[in-house]
């Protein structure tokens, strides 16, 4: 079980740095890539900077509140999308019937899947996250940042990666019985990410609820901003759920997991 | 360099009012892909609008719009995206790309109106099952009403007619670059966000600060959905709407004359491969 794991993740490693190497062929395309990513997500989080110019304030946060919130968001969501672009694009691998050649390698489909696209370009949305984090200290100079903080925003940040990552894996396990991802999966994902990017108390009791107990993505960015700004949370939950978000984010990931091993089960190739 | 042969008056129009309905009737095929859209457009919108509903707490109004038309504004522009400034819009591009450019270049009509045509067809489907379903949504959902004064409906009708065209001729100019530029996925990426921004998408025009606001104004985004809702709510004073339906209406014309233009000069670089 130990030896199958670290195989699979060296051989994960492998394809990563292949991948990572073509892409580093064309630096000057790369480059591009990015600035516009970055420049597209940017001209957003500026939007977020000029909507505090008309308002003092959204509910009770003020502008660095909002703003670390929001990077908190972007910069887990940019990791997903940079490590996540395999299985983002699997429904390609589908409707071409390539996951057939997948199932006959020796190793699982799972791996091949992930390794088989990373995003460098992503860094934009990366970039521009850990802007808006900078941005938030700048605009908060009085939170006394402790360890314990630290930790936990910085495990938020990887729950946020982790849950998005897992919804991309159940939007392309949808796709062996639909073949066609629906756009659907965007609500969950880019949706998501906007949505997370504003405090939770703002929205509708079903809304919240949502995103707390059946997609958990609120574990990964608000529960961690709440606790590090010592703001109490939405539905009258205890700060220290906060901690529980690593959990919260590998529980959501097992689930997943099972789904996507009850897909490659279930799944009769496209034929043709 | 390709002559195509180009039929004259009542002909060719009956033939670009084919390529619109062929357009509008391919798009009838995606219907599941449709009401995903739609979801999504609602649950950005619904999104958008909590937030200016918390932002409205502490301010009873900003920018001179109160509450309740801004989340109009808000549902109203995620509305018309899909008529006037479609997500992703890249098949000319893709045309460019894959060389199938050549085959429409070669059909004996007009190349811009060609890809006018089939817009329009495509605007027209998305109005019916997109923008409509959209606003419907928002007045469930949001309880946002419509304007009673005819003269809002007539005005917002009109600008939103030019605003359609308007977005036709844009999306052809930056699709269009790939005969130039390698990066055209990028140049497009960019120049649709910025349309976004500029238009009000990101956050309400009404919200931007008064530099802002005078640029803006100037740039032919404002022309393709701000100014349509500002009609729609009523936020043109009368002495200005002549002028602004003029500013908008030479927007359009500039875009198609230079679309087209760019287009003529595109067609006579094109080299065809092979046999």
């Amino acid at each position: 079980m130990n030896r199958a794991l670290f195989s699979d993740l060296a051989l994960y490693r492998r394809l990563i740095v292949l991948q990572m190497r073509a892409q580093l062929q064309y630096r000057a395309n790369l480059l591009i890539d990015i600035a516009t990513y970055l420049a597209v997500t940017g001209l957003e989080f500026v939007a977020l900077l000029i909507l505090f110019g008309s308002f003092p304030r959204l509910g009770d946060w003020t502008v660095g509140q909002v703003a670390l919130l929001y990077g908190v968001s972007s910069f887990g969501f940019g990791l997903a999308e940079m490590i996540g672009a395999g299985i983002d694009g699997f429904n390609q691998t589908i409707l071409r019937g390539e996951f057939d050649r997948l199932l006959v390698r020796p190793v699982g489909a799972f791996i091949q899947v992930v390794g088989s696209d990373f995003r460098l370009r992503r860094l934009g949305r990366i970039t521009q996250g850990i802007a808006a984090i900078a941005v938030s200290l700048h605009l908060l100079p009085g939170i006394h940042w402790t360890i314990a903080q630290v930790l936990v925003l910085s495990a938020g940040i990887a729950s946020t990666a982790a849950i998005f990552l897992s919804v991309l894996l159940l939007g392309a396990t949808i796709c062996f019985w639909t073949v066609e991802t629906t756009e659907l999966t965007n609500i969950l994902t880019y949706g998501g990410c906007y949505m997370l990017s504003y405090p939770l108390s703002i929205y509708g009791r079903p809304l919240q609820r949502f995103f707390l107990f059946v997609v958990p993505l609120a574990f990964g960015g608000y529960a961690p901003v709440c606790y590090v700004l010592g703001r109490p949370l939405a539905l009258g939950l205890p700060g220290q759920i906060a901690l529980a978000a690593p959990a919260v984010a590998a529980l959501f990931a097992l689930v997943s997991a099972a789904f996507w091993r009850l897909g490659v089960r279930h799944y009769q190739s496209t034929g043709s | 360099m390709i002559v195509p042969h180009t039929p004259a008056g009542s002909t060719a129009l009956r033939f670009y009012v084919e390529v619109a309905r062929t357009a509008y009737r391919r798009q009838l095929i995606y219907r599941w892909a449709n009401i995903a859209g739609l979801c999504t457009n609602a649950f950005f919108a619904a999104i958008g609008s909590y937030v200016v509903v918390a932002l409205f707490r502490v301010r009873a109004s900003a920018g001179g719009y109160h509450l309740a038309e801004t989340v109009q504004y808000i549902w109203l522009l995620q509305a018309l995206t899909m008529p006037v400034l479609p997500f992703g819009w890249m098949d000319l591009m893709l045309t460019i790309r894959s060389g199938d450019v050549v085959s429409d270049l070669s059909k004996p009509c007009d190349f811009y109106w060609y890809w006018a045509g089939r817009e329009i067809g495509r605007s027209l489907y998305f109005l019916a099952f997109r923008a409509l379903p959209t606003y419907v949504l928002g007045m469930v959902l949001f309880g946002i009403g419509l304007p009673s004064q005819p003269d809002r409906w007539l005005l917002f009708v009109a600008s939103a007619i030019l605003a359609a065209t308007l977005g036709i001729a844009y999306r052809f100019l930056y699709n269009i670059a790939a005969f130039w530029v390698v990066e055209a996925r990028a140049v497009a990426t960019m120049a649709h966000q910025i349309a976004l921004f500029c238009t009000g998408m990101i956050i309400p025009v009404a919200f931007f600060p008064s530099w802002l606001r005078a640029i803006t104004g100037w740039l032919p985004f404002n022309a393709l959905m701000n100014l349509p809702a500002e009609f729609f709510l009523g936020k043109v004073p009368g002495s200005q709407v002549a002028f602004e339906l003029s500013r908008q209406a030479v927007w359009v014309l500039a875009l198609t004359l230079i679309a087209r233009r760019v287009a003529a000069i595109a067609a006579r670089r094109v080299v065809v491969q092979g046999g």
